[in-house]
């Protein structure tokens, strides 16, 4: 084992021996991107509601605002909030200074909530456009209100539609959240340039910090997986061409 | 023949944008009767139906459902529009429809396509729709394929599931626009079946149907379109055996 351990242009021992830093990094990246997907994710579903409708102001509105996130790159919005909002004052003397715009993490999350809220927001605005419009025009019919069959049948059809391309801006999300060790996080990719750093090494830190994303992925990738089996099952056309001899889609 | 007035419509209009599809059609459905609407493709067959349950904002032109009119006022851009959504709301609940692509939700299993309805619309016990919606599927032939999404699901299957979805409301009046024209012909037989044991139950129905046979044993009126116009209309016996006008003579040859 020593012997191949040799052979590796890695200093293995020097990641084994920081690797409760590197622990401690993907709780960090984990924390941040979940939270920020789950708290964007909320934001969304209202903007995307407000996207799809034809209200005159609501639409309009929602859309500058997934335009100018979107049209932006999450570092430069990261820096904004970071750098930028320390410049005022105002901002330094109100009760948000303290606890949170003095924070790097929470500016970090502040940014990754606000740019994921506008992928997202558009992504579901396209899954509640694409509903069958047979379907919809069935709800109306059987004396759905608007609020209702946007409860029953418009959103959760467009949910389950929307989760092949969600599951994209969940990974891309995670890549994005590299972001935070700019704004001096101890992320994955933080401790991966500390480590860097600390010894001068070349890139033990960035191959481990490269693995663990990798491996956060991979994991990411299963759980869609077994969503969409789950969940997009009513999707999958029949392999039977004759009804008797239909059963129900096995879950493989 | 006079009876309880189910359905009422009063000179019904509607354009799209300059093109007048609806040139003042009035009908009256009494209870129990079934109403059979023919008329070539473009003759505005659907956009009537749609129009007694506002899928389609007719522009003049009142429905009347069991009496109760379904109120309508000008907007400030001068269109008609409904008065009252939740009015609206409460006759089209009253108003099942059939539609010619079926349109079950697709992301619901047959049995909660069924319990839609009576649970989140009409607020019925869903132990009670659920019992009654066994009573319906099982009606309609389809008991065993209660846990199915539609997408597995024959087109035949599919529109009597969507015939049990409607009625599970209970309506005064079903609404079927060519429930059969969208299946294969080996599966029109299915559905056609289950239609005619609703006519005979009793059930009040306005049919848009290409399906002659259907008009003529079952209907106990036959309206013939024409341009957004009721061209003939009558008892069928009367009407396929003795059409008066050459349009209506004419369509019949085409449909033989
Ligand atoms: N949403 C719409 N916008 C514009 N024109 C429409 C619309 N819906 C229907 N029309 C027009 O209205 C006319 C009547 O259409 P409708 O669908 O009611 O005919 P139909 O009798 O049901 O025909 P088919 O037998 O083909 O179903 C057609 O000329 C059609 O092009
Ligand atoms: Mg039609």
């Amino acid at each position: 084992m020593e012997n191949i351990l040799s052979y590796i242009p890695l200093d293995i021992s020097l990641i084994a021996e920081n690797f409760d830093r590197f622990l401690y990094g993907v709780w960090t990246t984990l924390n941040l991107t979940v939270l920020a997907l789950v708290f964007g994710g909320l934001l969304a579903i209202p903007m995307a509601i407000a996207r799809a409708s034809r209200h005159r102001v609501l639409s309009p509105l929602v859309w500058g605002y997934t335009y100018v996130l979107r049209g932006t790159p999450l570092l430069v919005q990261t820096y904004l909030i970071y750098y930028g909002l320390g410049q005022f004052e105002a901002v330094r003397q109100s009760w948000l200074w303290d606890p949170i715009l003095s924070s790097a993490w929470w500016c970090a999350l502040i940014a990754f909530t606000l740019n994921t809220s506008a992928y997202t927001a558009e992504l579901l605005r396209g899954a509640i456009v694409d509903t069958p419009k047979g379907e919809v025009e069935a709800a109306i019919a059987t004396g759905h209100s608007y609020g209702l069959r946007m409860r029953r049948i418009i959103l959760p059809s467009a949910f389950r539609r929307a989760i092949p391309a969600y599951s994209n801006e969940v990974i891309f999300m995670l890549h994005g959240s590299v972001v935070a060790s700019t704004i001096t996080l101890q992320d994955i990719l933080g401790v991966g340039r500390w480590l860097n750093g600390r010894y001068y090494l070349a890139y033990e830190g960035f191959i481990t910090a490269a693995f663990l994303y990798f491996l956060i992925v991979f994991a990411i990738t299963r759980v869609f997986r077994w969503i969409e089996r789950r969940y997009l099952r009513h999707l999958t056309r029949r392999e039977t061409t004759t009804a008797t001899e239909m059963t129900p889609e096995p879950t493989r | 023949m006079t009876g309880i007035s189910a359905l009422k419509i009063n000179d019904l209009h509607k354009s799209f944008g300059q093109h007048e599809v609806i040139k003042g059609v009035s009908m009256e459905a009494n209870k129990g009767d079934v109403i059979a609407i023919l008329g070539a493709s473009g003759s505005g067959k659907s956009t009537f139906l749609r129009c007694i349950n506002l899928l389609e904002t007719p522009n003049s032109g009142d429905v009347f459902l069991a009496g109760e009119k379904i109120e309508m006022k000008q907007n400030r851009h001068g269109e008609t529009v409904p008065a009252n959504i939740r009015q609206v709301e409460r006759m089209r609940a009253r108003l099942a429809m059939v539609f010619q692509g079926f349109n079950l939700w697709s992301h619901m299993t047959v049995m909660e396509n069924v319990l839609e309805g009576p649970v989140h619309v009409q607020k019925t016990p869903r132990a009670e729709a659920r019992e009654k919606a066994e009573a319906l599927l099982a009606k309609v032939g389809l008991s065993d394929r209660a846990d199915y999404y539609p997408a597995h699901l024959s087109g035949g299957q599919q529109q009597r599931v969507a015939i049990a979805r409607a009625l599970a409301m209970d309506p005064d009046v079903m609404l079927f626009d060519e429930p059969t024209s969208a299946l294969d012909p080996e599966l029109v037989g299915e559905v056609l079946s289950v239609m005619r044991d609703l006519a005979e139950e009793g059930r009040t129905m306005l049919v848009v149907t290409h399906e002659m046979s259907f008009a003529r044993d079952v209907s106990s009126k036959t309206v013939f379109l024409h341009k957004g116009e009721v061209c003939e209309e009558g008892p069928p016996a009367k009407l396929f055996s003795n059409p008066e006008t050459e349009q209506f003579r004419a369509f019949l040859s085409r449909m033989n």
